[in-house]
């Protein structure tokens, strides 16, 4: 289950991301649930593997923006990051930044868990 | 569109209704969550979704909020489908965008505002929001007490604010001031019903929008089929006339509808803005009957008779007062008998004007009428020939009848009939030899009111001459029902008055008879020539006014023929 503390302890900055669900943790808690299934974060893989930038960038775009609603910073930072190269459709290796990514969600998916 | 009023009882609970469209759930879920308090919230997660919403719910919802990138159909370009759709243009829509690029872009294109991603504390959405819904439908009640429903052009009283806004923020700009109207508008709609006159009208408010969307300006209804347009200078006024006359009468047969165009070029900002618009409709007032000109222009002769028109009014106070107004009287001739005999007098005003000559009554009277002074100078004739007839009575012992005008306007005074009462006892003269000449106009344009005052006054013992008749449009039926003691024909009739059997002699002979028919002796006015006073008196004609027997002449000068009229008894 997930607490303030331990998203405080992950690095997100739940006095933003709360403050934005009214303070109302439950709601706050809910909507961090459904951002860690979204979609968004295999269709971003999947498109870096195919190479399709275009797909690549509107996934990281839309991560980017419900990460900042919810002000997990942690996992924020490399989807914003590749959101901004993408923007540009730079060509590069994007694996260590995905990777970074998923291993932020995998931690807070464990704190979820515990 | 509804109302603003409309609106807050259309949604649930009386709550205004908001539209979030945003393809991330998460996002859609923490604006519902900020305003489900408030609002009654609906959400679309692409915009294909938001634009079915959008039209199923084009009278209720007072919001869309709109995320940008998304599936199907993006923000930018859902903005371009509401802001050109008349049904749903009245929509406000707030932006929800994260690039600091697309803020700007957004309110190019019609957003009202935006709301940055990264969301804000709940608090400062709420007030953005709130205050845009506001906005929008103060907007609403404003535009809709602003604007004439049938073109939706500004309607009088914001058109002259408008173009007072206009000049306030375009210093510098050369303008023209346009008035537009539809040469004999009344006779479309009596030939194709008001229906399609309001179509007409609505088809010429488009094309003055279309016209004004290329080089922009300001429009409005001002009344009927008055339209004012304030226009940057340099069009080609006579092709744009020809552009908006184009396809009027679609639909019909004829096509023959013309808008007439009068045109006050470059204005001069120091003339106030009704007076420009004035100055248009004096121009195209100069072509009012025309079947060739259709664009007129204000110019130095216009303004020359402008200036000297308001001279005249400023100074008909003094005119009054300092006895620049004289009184002249033209004979009027019984010539039933061999030897024409002096039956009466009219009496006509002349204005000595110390800075203009003589004026012209043809001049002044209808300024006068027009600016609704003429009864201070129809008053002022009527005292004065009560005051001569008195004292040729007291100089000859005889009461000389006189006619007077009257103006339509002067019937509507409430002491109408009780003046003339007063004015006829202060002298000491008795009322059925004063005469009351009312121009046949009068009679067709208000003669319901008309009659009653007419009817009063006669009863009264006033006689009542019908001015003018022929002129005027009155039907058979209603001569028959008319309460007046003479027929005065109009003066054109007599002018045209040449040959023995002509077709203007058979009308004539047609109104004599309708006055004989109605028991009433026929004036003929303008006579000049002999041959002409023995054709009337051949077709039955009882009494002749005009230069063949004498012009309008002072008091003093009147006096021969009273004397000559006291030789012959």
């Amino acid at each position: 289950m997930l607490t303030i503390d331990k998203l405080n302890a992950f690095g997100a900055d739940t006095q933003t991301g709360l403050g934005r669900c009214m303070n109302n943790e439950a709601f706050y808690f809910r909507l961090i649930g459904m951002a860690l299934k979204d979609a968004n974060f295999e269709g971003l893989k999947a498109a870096l593997e195919a190479g399709d930038l275009d797909a690549a960038f509107e996934a990281s775009h839309a991560l980017k923006g419900v990460l900042a609603n919810l002000s997990l910073d942690p996992i924020l930072k490399p989807a914003s990051e590749m959101c901004e190269l993408l923007r540009s459709r730079t060509q590069m290796d994007y694996r260590p930044m995905l990777e970074e990514l998923f291993q932020r969600k995998a931690e807070l998916e464990a704190m979820q868990a515990e | 569109m509804l109302k603003s009023h409309e609106k807050y009882f259309s949604s649930t609970d009386g709550k205004r209704q908001i539209l979030v469209v945003d393809d991330e759930q998460i996002n859609r879920e923490i604006l519902g969550f900020m305003l489900q308090d408030e609002y009654d919230v609906l959400y679309a997660a692409d915009g294909e979704e938001a634009l079915d919403m959008i039209r199923s719910h084009a009278h209720t919802l007072s919001l869309v909020l709109l995320d940008l990138m998304m599936p199907k159909l993006d923000g930018f370009h859902l903005m371009d489908i509401l802001r050109s759709d008349d049904e749903l243009k009245h929509i406000p829509y707030i932006v929800l965008t994260s690039e600091k690029s697309a803020e700007v872009n957004s309110l190019k294109n019609g957003a009202s505002d935006f709301i940055a991603k990264p969301f804000d504390q709940p608090e400062v959405i709420q007030a953005r929001i709130q205050r845009t819904i506001e906005l929008a439908e103060d907007k609403d009640i404003i535009q809709s007490t602003e604007r004439d429903p049938l073109t939706s052009l500004f309607n009088r009283e914001f058109f002259y604010r408008y173009v007072e806004q206009y000049d306030l923020h375009n210093p510098n700009a050369n303008m023209d001031a346009l008035s537009l109207d539809i040469n004999h508008f009344h006779m479309i709609n009596e030939l194709y019903g008001w229906d399609f006159g309001d179509e007409v009208l609505s088809r010429i408010g488009n094309k003055v929008r279309e016209m004004m969307a290329e080089s922009g300006g300001i429009a409005g209804r001002i009344d009927a089929d008055m339209f004012l347009v304030y226009f940057p200078s340099g069009a080609d006024y006579e092709k744009l006339q020809e552009e908006l006359c184009k396809d009027l009468l679609a639909g019909k047969k004829s096509n023959k509808v013309k808008l007439r165009l009068g045109v006050y070029p470059n204005v001069d900002r120091t003339v106030k803005i009704e007076r420009r618009f004035d100055r248009a409709k004096q121009a195209a007032d100069t072509i009012r009957d025309s079947y060739t000109r259709f664009v007129a222009y204000y110019d130095a002769s216009l303004l020359q008779k402008e200036l000297r028109n308001e001279r005249l009014i400023e100074s008909l106070d003094t005119a009054i007062a300092e006895h620049q107004f004289r009184i002249y009287y033209q004979p009027k001739y019984d010539i039933t008998e061999e030897e024409p005999r002096l039956r009466s007098a009219e009496a006509l005003i002349r204005w000595q004007h110390p800075e203009f000559g003589m004026v012209s009554p043809g001049v002044f009277i209808p300024l006068f009428e027009e600016k609704g002074l003429i009864q201070k100078v129809d008053r002022f004739v009527w005292e004065e020939a009560a005051r001569q007839m008195a004292a040729w009575k007291d100089k000859y012992g005889i009461e000389i009848p006189v006619s007077v005008n009257v103006s339509r306007i002067d019937v509507y005074a409430p002491d109408f009939v009780d003046n003339f009462k007063a004015l006829v006892a202060r002298y000491g003269l008795r009322p059925e030899n004063y005469f009351l000449e009312i121009t046949e106009s009068a009679y067709t344009e208000d003669s319901e009111q008309l009659l009653g005052v007419v009817e009063r006054v006669r009863a009264e013992g006033f006689p009542v001459e019908m001015d003018d008749f022929g002129s005027g449009y009155s039907s058979l039926n209603m001569i028959s029902t008319l309460p007046i003691d003479a027929l005065k024909m109009d003066m054109n009739f007599i002018r045209n008055m040449h040959t023995r059997g002509s077709k203007n002699n058979r009308i004539i002979e047609l109104m004599i008879d309708i006055a004989h028919y109605l028991g009433v002796p026929v004036v003929a006015e303008g006579v000049e020539t002999r041959e002409q006073v023995e054709l009337l008196r051949h077709m039955g004609c009882n009494i002749v006014q005009g230069y063949y027997f004498s012009k309008p002449v002072t008091p003093e000068e009147f006096e021969t023929f009273i004397e000559k009229r006291l030789e012959q008894c």
